[in-house]
């Protein structure tokens, strides 16, 4: 049974086509990657799919349930998270911070408990508390714990956004180039991260430039050309394809 | 009086908002700021010309040039005083720089020019259309006899002057295209070899002459006080964002938008309302920024 | 540091002033209530004005830094709200005003009205403007501030025109008695109400609902995909700041015993917005030192004017010449103000 279904989406910005018809199903518990070139749809599919732009045409199924033009804090709080392509921290907020606000379920983000200063609120904070130093520690920002994320580097970004998403517990996740700018030994850690995620029942989903790495990691992967579905299959079949091959050589 | 006469009205007022407001606009796109001390440069402007006129034997054509090189020279000073400095720290730390800039200039000109309203000495001629007829609709005559001063013909026609010269400016000269092309988009315009400070530098200059050219139209027109800069801004603002915030040939009809407005609800508001005429801009502005946040031209100013 | 770590959320401060606040609010009770009379020496009258307008803006400067300190919302019309919320009270309690509608009711019903009335104001603008872009934001509230204004200019019959609202109920001072214990009375209990302000929003803001409203300052769509719905909470704070300035605006107007549209000028705004950039924004404390730096400057240059030898309105235009370069120095050179976090604001220095 498919996780996230997405149905003949189309999505024009200015006259320009920038997915055209796009059909992708991910089953639960999978690791898709999806690769294509520069203007491909890759970060418009993803925006399509997390409620940050609207599609113009076509369905997104999540759980079999119709979430086209969902709003993104909707489609987040029903388990489907991302990351931004270019990490976006809470450069004023802690790191500490930063995985502690995505915690969801704290009463105390309403005004009357946290007027009120109820027990409900306190028992909350401290399960949260406990799970970001725990995510944090596991991400080996502990050192930064109480620093300002505007002072990371772009690799420690990468991390702390994987720590904050991962506040969320989500059952789908959906990763924009995890591993852009980042050197290659934090590549390879969090490519690992990522597959234990994936070991522990976490379907996910990788949009990614660095060939190399994606096709390690996925299970299937998904080549898009000009926004819509060029091949998808196992990464050795889709890599030996003339058409990805041509694809990626006209590049 | 008929609607015809209040649409001249209109017109004329239309007009010395469209000549600060062009100013307004551009800075606005080209240094990516809201400058609320603009009013401020009408106001130096005007005293700049009443000066000369009230001071040295010139002709009102020299005095009005003096003002608007004192504009554009005031304007330049500022910029490169208070605003160039923190040109990297966005959008409402130079807005809330040009708020308390506003303060003071307008009460160091309260303080040097005293609390009296000035005007210029001009001899006036008035040329009236009578026996027209009054085409009534209900209780408004949409005709009627009207008039028209020599000091509406001047501000009317200075005002169109500068349409012109400013399209020639942005369409046939590198220092306007230039301009445009920052406008469009600041980065592109440098890697194309855009010289972006000395851009902003001639924006700035322009903005301060146009200024000084819509101050002395106000005085000429009606009259100046250390707080009519002010009293103008916001009627300045909503007709740059109702055409379009950036864009100079969309404040142009902003403009005239909101000087018809203005007029007319002047005209057609109960007695003792006059003060509402004035709301009925900040509502345009309002209603603008709610419904279409581009305005005329398109520019998006709502968040992602 | 502890998994508990600032758990207790910052109860300290929030319930210090709590507990302050409630002191003061008891000992304004004592002097209006009982027969107990002071009397001040008449030197130190312009003090005790100047510390109870304090008072009443320091709420309205407490509003504004939960939106803009803390959710980073640019109200630049706070006063149309301090306004909304006098003008509120003012004519729903007055009894036969010279000019304008004056209902007569209760004055404790009519506080409430007050406050209703501009967090209502605060909903009806928050919901069409605070998804404008920051500057524009701005703008839009500036113009419902100069629109609100030029209402209660212009409709006499309903707002009094440039006369105002007057014959509204002062209850301290018909409590107390006389001048002067009323002068203390009230300086107790606005100050307590400031104090009580203050415990409510550093409660707020040292909760997780305060890391929402700074999520939201820092970036909106981070915040949203992390599942939080933003236009909710920028809609609440910018209802709550409102609230608060109704709230502010009702307690001018009992003060006073009048109200009318000179007191309440884009000067209003221009004061807060300095003292709580000065003092550095999203700091509670710290945009109360602020104000209270500004309003000390006010004080003092009341004094100045007696030796200087300059007609009190070109003194009036030197200070505002003041007022606007210390703007202006504010953002430039201490862009997170004297007690303000630089690195939490994300401001150079």
């Amino acid at each position: 049974m498919s996780l996230l279904a997405v149905e003949n989406l189309g999505k024009e910005f200015g006259g320009l086509r920038a997915l055209d018809d796009l059909s992708v199903s991910v089953d639960r518990g999978e690791l898709v990657g999806v690769m294509g070139p520069n203007g491909a749809g890759k970060s418009t599919f993803f925006n399509c799919v997390s409620g940050v732009v609207t599609p113009d045409e076509g369905r997104v199924l999540l759980d079999d349930a119709d979430v086209t033009g969902d709003s993104p804090e909707a489609l987040a709080r029903a388990g489907m998270v991302r990351t931004f392509q270019h990490t976006r921290e809470l450069e004023t907020m802690t790191v500490r911070d930063n995985v502690r606000l995505a915690a969801p379920g704290q009463p105390g983000e309403r005004t009357l408990p946290a007027l009120l200063r109820t027990g409900s609120m306190r028992d909350r904070e401290r399960e949260v508390r406990e799970r970001a130093d725990e995510l944090v520690e596991a991400f080996e920002l502990d050192h930064l714990a109480d620093e300002y994320s505007g002072s990371l580097s772009g690799g420690q970004r990468k991390l702390l956004e994987l720590a904050r998403v991962l506040m969320l517990d989500p059952d789908l996740l959906l990763l924009d180039e995890p591993f852009a700018g980042v050197n290659p030994t934090l590549t390879r850690e969090i490519a690992e991260r990522i597959r234990a995620l994936n070991d522990d029942g976490m379907t996910v989903v990788v949009i990614e430039h660095e060939l190399e790495t994606l096709t390690e990691l996925v299970d299937r992967l998904v080549v898009l050309q000009q926004g819509s579905l060029l091949v998808e299959g196992d990464p050795e079949t889709v890599l030996s394809d003339e058409r990805v091959i041509e694809a990626y050589l006209g590049e | 009086m008929g609607l015809l006469q209040n649409v001249i009205f209109g017109l004329v007022t239309g007009s010395y908002i469209a000549v600060a407001a062009i100013g307004f606009t551009l800075v606005y796109g080209i240094v990516n700021m809201i400058n609320f001390a603009y009013g401020e440069y009408l106001t130096v402007g005007a005293f700049v010309g009443l000066l000369t006129a009230g001071t040295l034997p010139v002709p009102l054509p020299v005095a009005v040039l003096v003002a608007m090189v004192g504009g554009g020279v005031a304007s330049l000073v500022l910029a490169r005083l208070f605003f160039t400095p923190i040109n990297h720290t966005g959008p409402v730390p130079m807005l809330l720089t040009s708020i308390g800039l506003g303060i003071a200039l307008r009460n160091l000109i309260r303080l040097v020019a005293g609390r009296n309203a000035r005007y210029f000495d001009t001899e006036t001629a008035t040329f009236r259309l009578t026996g027209v007829p009054d085409v009534s609709v209900g209780p408004f005559d949409l005709l009627g006899d009207f008039f028209v001063t020599s000091e509406h013909l001047v501000v009317v026609g200075c005002a169109v002057g500068v349409f012109l010269a400013l399209h020639g400016l942005l369409t046939r000269t590198d220092v306007g295209i230039a301009m445009r092309a920052m406008g469009d988009d600041e980065d592109l315009a440098r890697v194309r070899g855009v010289d972006t400070q000395r851009i902003r530098d001639s924006v700035w200059v322009l903005a301060g002459v146009l200024a000084g050219l819509a101050g002395v139209l106000v005085a000429i027109q009606t009259n100046v006080s250390a707080g009519t800069g002010y009293s103008h801004i916001l009627q300045i603002l909503a007709a740059a964002i109702l055409g379009g915030a950036g864009s100079p040939y969309g404040a142009i009809a902003g403009s005239y938008i909101i000087g018809l407005v203005l007029s007319l609800s002047t005209a057609f508001l109960p007695g003792g309302m006059a003060e509402l005429s004035s709301a009925m801009a900040f509502l345009i502005l309002v209603v603008v920024l709610l419904v279409k946040p581009s305005g005329l031209a398109a520019r998006e100013v709502r968040e992602a | 540091m502890s998994v508990a770590d600032r758990l207790p959320l910052g109860d300290a401060a929030g319930n210090g002033a709590l507990l302050l606040g409630a002191v003061c609010v008891l000992l304004a009770a004592v002097f209006a209530l009982t027969p107990l009379v002071v009397s001040l020496p008449g030197s130190l009258y312009v003090f005790f004005e100047v510390a109870i307008l304090f008072a009443v803006y320091g709420v309205l400067v407490l509003g504004l830094d939960l939106q803009y300190g803390h959710t980073g919302l640019v109200n630049f019309g706070h006063v149309a709200f301090f306004a909304v919320g006098a003008y509120a009270v003012a004519m729903l309690s007055a009894r036969d005003s010279f000019a304008g509608v004056s209902l007569g009711l209760p004055w404790p019903v009519a506080l409430a009205g007050g406050v209703v009335v501009a967090a209502l104001l605060g909903a009806a603008v928050g919901a069409t403007s605070v998804r404008l872009r920051d500057d524009f934001l701005a703008v839009a509230t500036l113009a419902t501030a100069e629109i609100v204004h030029s209402l209660f200019v212009s409709f006499e019959g309903v707002f009094g025109g440039n006369v105002g609202i007057g014959s509204v109920p002062q209850p301290v001072s018909d409590l107390a008695g006389d001048a002067d214990t009323a002068m203390l009375a009230t300086l107790l209990l606005f100050g307590g109400v400031t104090l009580f302000t203050l415990a409510a929003v550093t409660r707020l803001t040292e909760a997780p609902y305060g890391r929402v409203l700074r999520a939201i300052r820092a970036d909106e769509l981070v915040t949203r995909s992390v599942g939080k719905s933003v236009l909710t909470y920028k809609m609440q704070s910018f209802v709550y700041g409102a609230a608060l300035a109704g709230l502010a605006g009702g307690l001018f107007a009992l003060y006073t015993g009048a109200v009318a549209p000179g007191y309440f000028t884009i000067q209003v705004t221009v004061t807060v917005w300095i003292g709580m950039l000065l003092g550095g924004a999203a700091n509670h404390r710290g945009v109360l030192a602020g104000l209270a730096v500004i309003m000390g400057l006010r004080l003092l240059s009341r004094f100045a004017l007696g030796v200087m030898p300059l007609s009190a309105d070109a003194f009036a235009s030197v200070r505002l010449v003041v007022v606007g370069l210390i703007l202006v120095a504010v953002i430039r050179y201490r862009p997170a103000g004297l007690w303000g976090d630089a690195e939490e604001l994300g401001v150079d220095t």
